[in-house]
């Protein structure tokens, strides 16, 4: 309890709340704009707030996260443009309810829907979070490179085309991570001679390039979109008689995403069409589905969002990443010097408290925000792309240099964008490559480790009973696009 | 008589040509990584109970080969879900994209000699004409102010350095 006050106290200083409501702003910003992301704001924001205190810096991230997948469903809504994929399946339902005269209703159960869901899932994480970590505190790194192979596992069934390229998108991202010094016998490794690669490749200039320079490559392609808006005067929450019927589908859709979101390597996307399925499969009204039923809104909204705190509960307790982004406020976290994993609860546990308050602070900014806001964020879609790219270039040229002002990142930068550009249109997914890069250096280290204690033999692994039930769940994660049409099949 | 039963094996339905070509590509790649990684230099003896530095690169590598291998097949797999791999692709590269690359390339190839702020302008001004952005008013204001407030927000609020350049070079 004194850990929760210490973390709130850290947080409830002006400056943090400030940033916190700007993280806010900033999310459903993004996430209204079609093509924007809340994985390339953090991605961008990363270099800005390294000077920032921990605790402002990742709560601001944190807050940009949550309130980014709430952004993407006001255009999910009013212009059937999801701002972000985890408001695809909001666009199923809230677009037709917005076409039929009520898009203040459609943006009221969104959101209403979007916080419960986020509470719920934070309310998941403040107590599965240190149980966690707890039983991670035994593990050795054996158990953690059992862990890591199990999270890398994971990619395959992340969203995409296809497991196999996730995967070696993913395993392409921890190959760049040994690029530089090997730490354990200072031997140098892919470096070319190149002076600049000798410390690695930082994870700044390769996350903004992927998120934010690819997809400006890949919206080079559509500049002349035309889209309809239809008008929402004001945000009408829904009625307490409304949402009692709707509870069961908000408590279940929560429970879906806040699983989906524990779940490495998962995220919203997934939740979200997971929670519009079962929102489906569970109602009494299926024949409105598609035609603008609250079911069908508050399904995916209550789960993408939270698969958003489920994804935190990973990230903190294991250092294992949920989901792209909290793959980079995992990066933020190594760059502000902590060790993600389960001695950063048990060292600094007012610093997890600290980023649990941000997220209940900005759950309840965005619906403030979509309160006040919503006539005008659905405007922002309409800001000219032909100038709102060059301008995330020039940010995005800004923040791979000012990082440790090297000319040399802002290549890293544009050469990793192109990379991505022609990753996406392949079926590699960029996500996989970014949680790969950041796994990396864990998945090497407990491997030497766990080498040097079984003196270099592999079956020395399989005397742990924890790292053959990772191998098992690894083999099961892999080989799941076959059994699950066993077990699924009509 | 049983269509089927008679048609000979079609390997180019079998290999999907563009994964074949990426596939190559990757093998290409990754031999020039494995050749590398025999390059690497011995460890000290004072590490001699570490395992090796190319150890964990070339486990990884084979597995990505072994992974990459598959590629060229499949879109069979992908066809059974009723995925189209080749959907994002059947279009080639717009020159837009393409030359926006290049664009891109030049400006940030130049951006050490036109300095911070010469370089925001040049992106601000370049990119938009290219993408036929023609309304007159809104690009100068653009590409004065854009730039202007980004100097002032980072430079002056944020304290980031901005490195000088043509224009703080000729002011001089």
């Amino acid at each position: 309890m004194e850990d929760v006050v210490k973390g709130l106290g850290l947080l409830l200083e002006f400056e943090n709340i400030i940033l916190i409501l700007g993280g806010v702003l900033i999310g459903v910003l993004v996430g209204a704009l079609p093509g924007l992301s809340s994985p390339m704001a953090i991605a961008l924001l990363i270099p800005f707030t390294i000077s920032l205190e921990p605790v402002a810096a990742i709560s601001m991230m944190a807050a940009l996260y949550c309130a980014g997948t709430f952004g993407g469903s006001i255009t999910a809504i009013l212009i059937n443009a999801p701002g972000a994929p985890p408001a695809v399946a909001t666009a199923l339902d809230g677009y037709p309810m917005a076409k039929n005269g009520e898009p203040g209703r459609a943006l009221g159960l969104a959101a209403v829907a979007s916080v419960l869901g986020g509470i719920f899932s934070l309310i998941v994480f403040i107590f599965a979070a240190p149980l966690l970590a707890s039983v991670a505190l035994e593990f050795g790194p054996a158990e953690y490179f059992g862990l890591a192979i199990f999270a890398l596992s994971m990619l395959a069934s992340m969203s995409g085309i296809s497991s196999i390229r996730n995967l070696i998108s993913g395993l392409t991202g921890v190959l760049l991570g040994t690029i530089g010094i090997h730490l354990t016998t200072g031997v140098e490794r892919f470096t070319f001679n190149i002076g600049e690669l000798e410390e690695g490749i930082s994870f700044v200039p390769v996350l903004i390039g992927l998120f934010a320079v690819s997809e400006l490559f890949k919206q080079s392609e559509k500049l002349n979109n035309v889209v309809e808006r239809i008008h929402a005067k004001a945000l009408k929450l829904p009625t307490w008689k409304e949402l009692n019927k709707l509870k069961y589908t908000i408590l279940r859709s929560s429970g879906i995403g806040t699983f989906i979101g524990i779940l490495p390597a998962e995220g919203s996307t997934v939740a979200a069409i997971m929670g519009y399925n079962e929102a489906r499969r569970w109602s009494k009204n299926k024949e409105l589905f598609g035609k603008g039923s609250p079911e069908g809104i508050v399904g995916p909204e209550a789960a993408n969002n939270a698969a958003a705190g489920g994804a935190m509960v990973p990230t903190l307790a294991l250092g294992i990443p949920g989901s792209g982004s909290t793959a980079l406020i995992l990066a933020a976290l190594i760059m502000h010097g902590f060790r993600p994993g389960p001695y950063l609860i048990s060292e600094t546990p007012e610093f997890v408290y600290a980023i649990f308050g941000a997220m209940l602070i900005a759950n309840f900014g965005f619906l403030f925000i979509g309160l006040v806001g919503a006539k005008f964020f659905s405007l922002i879609a309409f800001i000219p792309r032909k100038l709102l790219w060059p301008a995330v270039f020039v940010f995005s040229m800004i923040g791979s240099y000012s990082f440790s002002s090297s000319m040399f990142d802002v290549w890293i930068m544009l050469a990793a964008g192109l990379l991505g550009y022609f990753m996406d249109r392949h079926g590699f997914g960029a996500a996989p490559l970014v949680m790969g890069l950041i796994l990396g250096k864990l998945v090497e280290e407990s491997f030497s480790q766990s080498m040097i204690i079984y003196d270099n033999n592999f079956l020395s692994f399989f005397e742990s009973p924890i790292v053959i039930l990772f191998f098992v769940l690894t083999f099961f994660s892999l080989s799941s696009p076959f059994w699950s049409k066993l077990f699924f099949k009509k | 008589m049983d269509k089927n039963k008679s048609a000979p094996i079609n390997l180019g339905a079998l290999i999907n040509k563009t994964d074949l070509i990426i596939t190559i590509v990757l093998i290409i790649i990754i031999s020039v990584l494995w050749f590398e990684t025999k390059n690497f230099e011995k460890a000290s003896d004072l590490f001699a109970n570490n395992i090796p530095a190319e150890m964990f690169p070339q486990i990884l590598l084979i597995v990505i080969l072994g992974m990459v291998l598959v590629l060229p097949f499949e879109h069979l797999l992908l066809k059974k879900n009723k995925k189209d791999i080749d959907s994002n692709r059947k279009k080639s590269i717009p020159n837009t994209t393409l030359f926006t690359m290049l664009l891109l390339t030049v400006i940030v190839a130049f951006s050490e000699i036109l300095g911070a702020i010469l370089t925001m302008i040049a992106i601000c001004a370049a990119l938009p004409i290219y993408w036929k952005e023609y309304r007159a008013k809104v690009l100068i204001l653009y590409i004065i102010f854009f730039p202007l407030s980004v100097v002032f927000l980072f430079n002056f609020v944020l304290g980031v350095y901005f490195e000088p350049g043509l224009l703080e070079y000729i002011l001089n």
